[in-house]
Parts: structure tokens; sequence; C-alpha cells
């Protein structure tokens, strides 16, 4: 009896390591060869998964239902397990934002609880939570599907320092986007044509992106004083690469459109240049073609003034 | 501007030295921290191409050493410049060199007049060319040309180089638009310098029929007396009567 308790109990200690493999092998069998989308609340969602990418992904040792609470049953009964009562109440904030399973959506919070704090009290968050837009970007908008997330230091994740430029991009390079919320409309441009922006386009490593003056999860509006980039916070961001930053050097960097000065002494330089280069480049052809013409009809010449005629005009 | 010097001028084959070895160093410099400077820069200037731009940026050893490569670069032309206008002063001011019309390389109301005589000469209407001093007006427009790129490209090159120590210089008022002037200035004065020495250098020294390849005078420093009563007739002139007194 005691010998029969012993296996039953071993049996028992194995039994989470089961439920995990079945749990997820249950779910991929089906889910992993999905063709197609369907219609999901107005919404097209695309309910299969690739469980290599899966597997391969910082997630890929979870259980579906670690995330996906409410699907408990397996398989498919109407989804109405119980749910982590703080992921429960998170999944209605964010609610708008799922396109499918807002506690999917909340779960991220039961490991990556300050990280979602922070994103739901910045600008992003706000502008969801507070102001029920679908604007403001939450987790799965930088970092791409949950089932595919990998570090962001991965040559692939979109938030790694060579595509997280193009991942704010993706919205703040619209200019509707700019226009609704009365934000600066050439971010990325400017960005581009700044010493920081060719930098990073040519690869330095150092060359600062989005992230590292604007900050990511708790970002804040440059017009919120708690911002990095709001008035003279900018002194201590600019000093973590420049040593010595002060009031008039932080004024350096800006997207804002530039001033008319500049305008206009790019103009005048612009001017200048063509002139110059005008004035260079018809003196030149039309000594190549005196010259060609000397060298070819008028050796004669050329002995003449050898003589030291003297010179006529 | 004429370095006195004793030579003998009988026979034509015979070369007198244009330019002394100080001057032949500092032209080296000059040359080598431009092309320096004109590569690693333009990859930086047309970063948004963005294949062409890096593939490019990488041969001069990546973003990092390419500009390294360019700081070092730039800060040497600027001590060669300003080591060739001590020099120059030095000259002046003991004697060693004197102003005068035929053979300065200051700009005169007759540059002007041969501006247009040697237009006329390209068209066919003059019959004969300009005669010029020690330095016709293409080559001043070539020296002082320097020192437009060392004024405008030099102090917005150290600006840039150093943001933080030079924003102490600006005043407050500036502080919004400055930054971007200066970026101008430096990147649309480089285009400037780049493509005059690419058309007005490259034409006078080494495509021009009588000196092609090259001129040899920036390596040898010398020049001979039928070329230099040639091209600079009026400095021949002076020369001789200078021996004849």
């Amino acid at each position: 009896m005691v010998k029969r308790i012993s296996i039953l109990f071993c049996f028992l200690l194995l039994l989470p390591v089961f439920a995990h493999a079945e749990d997820i092998s249950g779910c991929i069998v089906c889910h992993n060869v999905m063709a197609g989308k369907i219609d999901f609340n107005g919404k097209v969602i695309d309910l299969n998964v690739d469980a290599k990418r899966f597997e391969t992904s910082v997630h890929g040792a979870f259980a579906c239902t670690e995330c996906h609470e409410r699907f408990h049953e397996n398989p498919h009964v109407p989804p109405d397990s119980q749910v982590t009562p703080e992921v429960e109440r998170l999944s209605e904030e964010v609610a708008l934002k799922a396109k499918a399973d807002p506690v999917a959506l909340a779960a991220c919070s039961k490991c990556h609880n300050e990280e979602y704090r922070d994103v739901i009290d910045s600008v992003h968050g706000k502008n969801i939570v507070e102001e029920g837009k679908s604007d403001g970007a939450l987790c799965l908008d930088c970092h791409g599907s949950a089932h595919y997330i990998t570090k962001s230091t991965d040559k692939d994740s979109p938030v790694n320092k060579w595509k997280v430029v193009d991942t704010c991009g993706r919205c703040h390079g619209k200019e509707e986007l700019a226009k609704k919320y009365g934000i600066e409309a050439n971010v990325m441009k400017s960005y581009f044509e700044s010493f920081h922006g060719k930098k990073h386009i040519l690869g330095h490593k150092r060359a600062p992106t989005c992230v590292n003056c604007h900050g990511y999860h708790a970002i804040k509006s440059k017009d919120d004083p708690t911002s990095p980039v709001f008035g003279t916070n900018k002194i201590k961001t600019c000093g973590k690469c420049h040593k010595g930053a002060n009031k008039k050097f932080v004024a350096a960097i800006t997207h804002k459109e530039p001033g008319p000065i500049p305008h206009y002494a790019e103009k005048g330089l612009i001017i200048l240049t063509i002139s110059v280069i005008a004035f260079t480049v018809l003196h030149v052809l039309l000594e190549a073609y005196s010259d060609l013409r000397d060298v070819l009809f008028r050796r004669r010449k050329e002995v003449e003034h050898e003589e030291g005629k003297e010179y006529s005009g | 501007m004429k370095k006195e010097k004793n030579t003998q001028v009988n026979e034509e084959s015979q070369e007198i030295e244009r330019f002394n070895i100080i001057f032949r160093i500092q032209h080296v410099i000059m040359f080598t921290t431009f092309l320096l400077l004109a590569f690693t820069g333009w990859g930086l200037k047309y970063a948004e191409l963005k294949d062409v731009s890096s593939w490019w940026i990488r041969i001069w050893g990546g973003p990092k050493t390419a500009g390294i490569i360019h700081r070092t670069a730039g800060i040497t032309m600027l001590l060669d410049f300003a080591f060739h206008v001590i020099y120059v002063g030095y000259l002046l001011f003991t004697g060693r060199m004197k102003i005068r019309k035929e053979t300065t390389v200051i700009p005169l109301p007759k540059d002007v007049v041969d501006v247009v005589h040697n237009f006329l000469y390209f068209i066919g209407i003059a019959k004969t060319k300009p005669k010029f001093g020690r330095f016709s007006y293409a080559q001043k427009f070539d020296y002082w040309a320097v020192f437009w790129g060392m004024f405008v490209i030099g102090i917005s090159g150290l600006c840039l180089a150093f943001p933080v120590q030079a924003s102490i210089f600006f005043p407050e008022w500036t502080t919004a638009w400055i930054w971007q002037l200066i970026a101008v200035m430096h990147s649309d004065e480089a285009l400037l310098a780049i493509v005059f020495i690419l058309f007005w250098h490259f034409y006078n020294e080494h495509l021009k029929p009588e000196v092609f390849p090259m001129s040899w005078v920036w390596l040898t420093g010398r020049i001979s007396l039928k070329e230099m009563k040639q091209k600079h007739p009026l400095e021949y002139e002076l020369m001789i009567k200078e021996k004849s007194e």
C-alpha cells in the first residue's frame, strides 16, 4: 500500500510537466496548420502560430494558457475560465488595443509588471486608458506578436538599435498622426538629416536613436515636465553622451523646422555655390576650347607670344 | 609674392625655384588632408544613400574610424594653414618677401582686366593671352579660395567637432538656429570646395595640354625660364630688370 501511494505520489509530482507539455502540443496541433485569417468582431485576425518561431522566441517555453488565461479548457469550450484579478482589470483598460484576446494582452503584466505600469503611465498608455483612443503603442505595437518576441538585442527584433527608429516611424512618420495630436511632423526627416541620424544610418554604434533621448516604456510628451527632453531635463539627457552639456548647448538638438536664418543662409550659400561653379565650369570649358584650338591650329601664335609681343584686350 | 633669389638667368633651359621646400610641404599636407576630409565627409553628407554610403564609410574603417580620420585631418589642415599664415608673415616681416604688383598674390584691378581679356582670347576676339605676373588671376582665385574655405569650413568644423565647448561662445539668442547654420555652412561649402578643386584646379594643373598629366612644380618646386617667360612674363621681366641693375 505504501509502495502504491509513493508511486502515485511520484506520478503526481510529474503531473504539471505532463499537463504543460500536453497544453502546448494540444493547442498547437491545430493552431500550427491554420491557413488564412478570420473576421473577429470586425478585426481580421490570424489564428495560426508558427510553432518553430514560437519555440525559439523568449516565451517559447510557456504554455499557451499562461497568457490566454480564459482558454483553460481544451479543446474549445466557451472561454470563461477564471482569470487573475489584476489581469482581468487591466484587460478591460487595454481592451480596445487587443485584436482578439484582451486577457492575453494584459497578461504581459504578470511578469513585466513594472514595464507595463510605465507604459500605462506613458503618453502612449494614457492615450489608450484615459482618452480611450487606439492610437498609442502598447507592448505588441513595438515588440511585435507576443508569439515571436526575441531579445531586444536580436537582429530581428523590431526594437533593436538598428530597427527601433523605423518602428517608432511607423506611427511618428505619419503626417495624419502629427496633425491629430499637434506633434512635430518632421521628426523622422529631421532625425535622419541630423548628425545623430546620419551616423546611425552609417552604423555608428554610439549614435543615439529615438529611445536614447526620449525614453521607451515610460515615454512622455515633450511638454510633460517629467520627460527627459523637457526644458532643462535635456541638460542631463544630452549630458549622458556630451559631457559638460549646458543650457545653451542642449538647444542644438531639436526636431523643429529650422528658423528663417539658417534657411536663407542656406539659400545664399546655394546661390554662391552655383555661381562659383557656373563661372568655374564656363571658364574651364572655354579655356579648354581655346587650348585645343591653339594646340591644333595656332602653333605660330604661341611662338609670337613667346617673343613677347604686346598684348591687347 | 616673390622670394628674392640669386639666380643666373642666361639660359632658357635653366630652372629657377618657384616654391621652396617649406611651401611644398605645406601644399602636400594641404592636399592630403583635403582628400581625406573630402572622402570621409562625403559618406556622412550623403548618409541617406544608405547602401552606398555605409559601404563607402566601411572602406574608411567604419563610422567611428572615419570620424577620427576626419577630425584629425581637419585639425592638421587648420594647423597647416595657421603655419602658412605665420610663415608668410615672417617672410614679409624680415623682408625676404616683398609685395610687388608683378609678384603679389593679392588681387589687383589688373586681375579683373585679365579675366575679361582672357575670355576675349578664349572666344577668339583678342589675339594674345593676357600677360600674367607671378600669379595669374586663376592662381590667385585658387589661393584665396583656401582662405575662404578655412574661414567658413574650418571654423564651422571646429564647432561641430567640439559642440559643448563651442556653445559657450554663442550668445543665448542664437542657440535656436546657430547649429543648423553651422551644419549647413560646413556641408555646403565643403561641396563647393570639392567641386571647385575638381574643375578649376584639376583643369589648370593637370588636364591643360601643356601640363598634362600634371604640373611638376608641386614636387620639384622648379620652373624653367622658358615656362616662366610664357606663363608669368611680368615676373620674368621684373627679374631680368633687377638682374641688369
